[in-house]
């Protein structure tokens, strides 16, 4: 009991940490980006959010007399997110589309830019335009207009759709892709400050303008926004932004494409304690669920027979749905924040296994038993407590374990709804430093220095019950 | 004392496996119910342990119909070992008999372990305390068994066929130590081994088609079974 007590507390602490926070505070002006996105937003060597986008965010926040707060997330959810009121505003460098001008409004553009092909250095395909590139791969980010633009304009094109730019730079290097379409910008800067062996080729493809989109019911907002953007242009506060990021030897190289160790351990282990806390939140919220489930899945006859046959179908339902879809349904359709969305997804995506695990081993448990207990007068609570159950949890231990293991991997997903666990730090790492192999590589064997342990104790736990003799066949 | 009263028994699939019986068991001794397999007297023991519910007559404990006895009183007072004993496998075998004296007598851990322990030594097992029941042989497991079911200190005991997981040997082992523990409560053992029945009971009665064929002291009993 003293332990439940301590653990109980422990989550409640967790919970009031991550908890809950409004994320349109009155105060704040909440932005999104992607951090990913250099020079418009990425991380600095002391880890934190810097780029062109961040320095407009902060300007605007100012001059509208609110407390900037930047959340940075993943591109294809970024609107999602928006119309979710995850945020006030994107100010992300998205480009203003008739589309997407469907579900938001956008302020007067704060920037001008357009698509560029960019290829090879030793151009192994021989391509000097995008109209040469029928057949050939040509990346870009999932999400971003340059993909509708390809796949509408150049069929032919083989459309490669990635994460983030780090990833397409990474597979360019390794000539896995012909070339890849980005902004003009980030491009033209990747070559001249990461010493990208990448060149552009050919004409814009074609002009963007770049907009801030706001949600069409803060119509209030948006002109605050076009007030701002407006004042900045006039007094030059924009030209000094731009800049600093483009202007000629402005940005000092020092500060890009590196990023200290301490850094990046403190962002890997910060990164690490958040995907462990979910894991442990959601294992205790789950394994909790999961014993009555599962005993109510064991009684199919009885007065208890339509309660059985909800909690099957729920079940079935989560253990038949992909637990990414569950985890956008519950962060931007039920519109919870994202600690709790990943907690309760993730929760109740483990009490659906486990629940299963444990109707087996209640099933696995000799029937005489309860008979045996109940010959002695216990009662049928006792029963279950000190006979029945026993029993069957030892005799789940090791499929348990097993259902741990694959929720502390799982935790990777829960990047995607903007949680800054180990695979979101790792790549926000990777955009600057452009190291894949090193940086996953080290993710995944902090993964597995937590799940081997747990591997190895399951196996014993096997063990030992085989030797007790539990469980008939 | 125990009375059967024109006890009759009919499953589900309509098989009428206890047709029309009476008997009494006294309150001393060991009492044997015997016969072939599908005889009725496993039926019986689970009328009487109240595991089964006929359909007609009734059974009463010292006058009492059991129907009407709380469940909890009436399993403090009629004991049962199964034939497969049902022994906790994840407790060990001092363990398997606090279980019950702590949940269902209510007392305290301590009350509970010293009264174990001195049931074991009294049944002259007491070594086997510590041992898990995947760690004791047939023999043993069956004497760890009947202490667990004593350790609440029943009025009845009923054993269904002790006797099917043990050789010869250990048998009649058993059926001497059996014997000495008459002074504790009254048994009743169904058994198909008779031989079993002629070592440890002075009365019995023999079933045949749900029915009882022969009752009595065992000597006559078992002669008449002989004759007929």
């Amino acid at each position: 009991m003293h332990y439940a007590r301590i653990i109980i507390t422990l989550t409640l602490t967790f919970l009031a940490l991550v908890g809950p926070r409004p994320a349109a505070a009155e105060e704040e002006f909440v932005t999104a980006l992607t951090g990913k996105f250099p020079p418009f937003s990425y991380y600095d060597n002391q880890g934190n959010l810097a780029g062109f986008d961040v320095d407009v965010s902060r300007e605007i926040a100012q001059r509208i007399n609110l407390k900037s707060q930047i959340i940075a997330t993943e591109w294809d959810g970024i609107l999602a997110g928006l119309l979710a009121e995850k945020y006030d505003a994107i100010i992300g460098s998205m480009a203003i589309t008739p589309v997407r001008q469907q579900s938001v409004d956008f302020s007067t553009p704060y920037y001008h830019s357009g698509a560029q092909l960019f290829i090879h250095r030793d151009n192994p395909n021989k391509v000097y335009s995008i109209s040469e590139c029928d057949g050939l791969r040509i990346a870009v980010v999932l999400g971003e207009t340059y993909q509708h633009f390809l796949e509408e304009k150049f069929p032919e094109v083989e459309v490669v759709t990635l994460k983030s730019g780090a990833e397409i730079f990474a597979m360019l290097e390794q000539k896995r892709i012909t070339g890849f379409v980005t902004d003009r910008l980030v491009g033209a800067w990747q070559v001249k400050e990461a010493g990208r062996s990448f060149v552009p080729v050919g004409e814009m493809l074609y002009k963007e303008r770049i907009g801030i989109p706001v949600r069409k019911d803060r119509p209030e907002l948006l002109g605050q926004i076009n007030q701002a953007l407006a004042a900045m242009e006039d007094d030059g506060t924009m030209q000094d932004i731009h800049q600093r990021y483009f202007g000629l030897g402005k940005t000092s190289s020092s500060e890009l494409g590196t990023m200290q160790t301490s850094v990046i351990a403190i962002k890997l282990l910060k990164g690490f304690a958040v995907s462990l806390a979910i894991a442990f939140a959601a294992i205790l919220f789950g394994f909790a669920l999961a014993i009555p489930c599962g005993l109510l899945l064991t009684f199919r006859r009885g007065s208890l027979k339509p309660i059985h046959f909800l909690v099957r179908a729920f079940v079935d339902f989560i253990r038949g749905t992909p637990v990414l879809i569950q985890l956008l349904f519950v962060w931007l359709g039920l519109g919870l924040s994202p600690f709790p969305a990943a907690i309760l997804t993730l929760g109740i995506c483990a009490m659906a296994y486990m629940a299963e695990v444990i109707r087996a081993g209640l099933m696995s448990v000799d029937p005489g038993q309860d008979l045996g207990a109940r010959a002695l007068g216990l009662s049928p609570v006792d029963r279950f407590r000190f006979v029945v159950w026993p029993q069957a949890f030892r005799i789940a231990i090791p499929p348990l374990m097993n259902c741990v293991v694959s929720l502390v991997k799982d935790t990777a997903l829960v990047s995607i709804i903007s949680i800054p666990e180990l695979i979101r730090e790792a790549q926000s790492i990777i955009s600057v430093t452009f190291e894949p192999g090193l940086y996953y590589l080290i993710a995944g064997l902090m993964f597995f220095a937590v799940t081997f342990p747990l591997m190895k104790f399951s196996d014993r736990v096997e063990q030992s019950i085989k030797a007790k003799g539990f469980s008939h066949d | 004392m125990i009375e059967v009263k024109k006890l009759s028994y009919t499953y589900a699939d309509g098989t009428k496996a206890v047709d029309d019986i009476s008997m009494t068991f006294p309150e001393q001794g060991i009492f044997a119910v015997m016969g072939q397999s599908g005889s009725g007297k496993t039926t019986l023991l689970n009328c009487i342990a109240r595991f089964l519910f006929p359909q007609e007559g009734e059974i009463l404990l010292d006058g009492q119909d059991i129907q009407a006895i709380k469940e909890i009183d009436f399993r403090q007072q009629v004991g049962v070992v199964f034939q497969h004993l049902n022994l906790f496998p994840h407790l060990n075998v001092l363990e398997n008999m606090m279980l019950a004296l702590e949940r269902v007598q209510g007392k305290t851990k301590a009350a509970a372990k010293m009264e174990s322990m001195e049931m074991l030594e009294r049944l002259s097992i007491v070594d086997l305390a510590q041992n898990y029941p995947a760690q004791v042989s047939g023999g043993q497991a069956q004497r760890v068994a009947i202490a667990r079911g004593l350790a609440l200190k029943p009025k009845f005991m009923l054993l269904d066929e002790p006797t099917s997981a043990l050789d010869a040997a250990t048998t009649s082992d058993f059926a001497r130590w059996l014997r000495e523990l008459k002074e504790f409560t009254s048994f009743i053992v169904v058994t198909h081994d008779l031989p079993f029945a002629e070592q440890t009971a002075e009365q019995g009665v023999f079933m045949e088609s749900g029915q009882v064929r022969e009752q009595g002291s065992l000597v006559e009993v078992l002669k008449n079974i002989d004759r007929g």
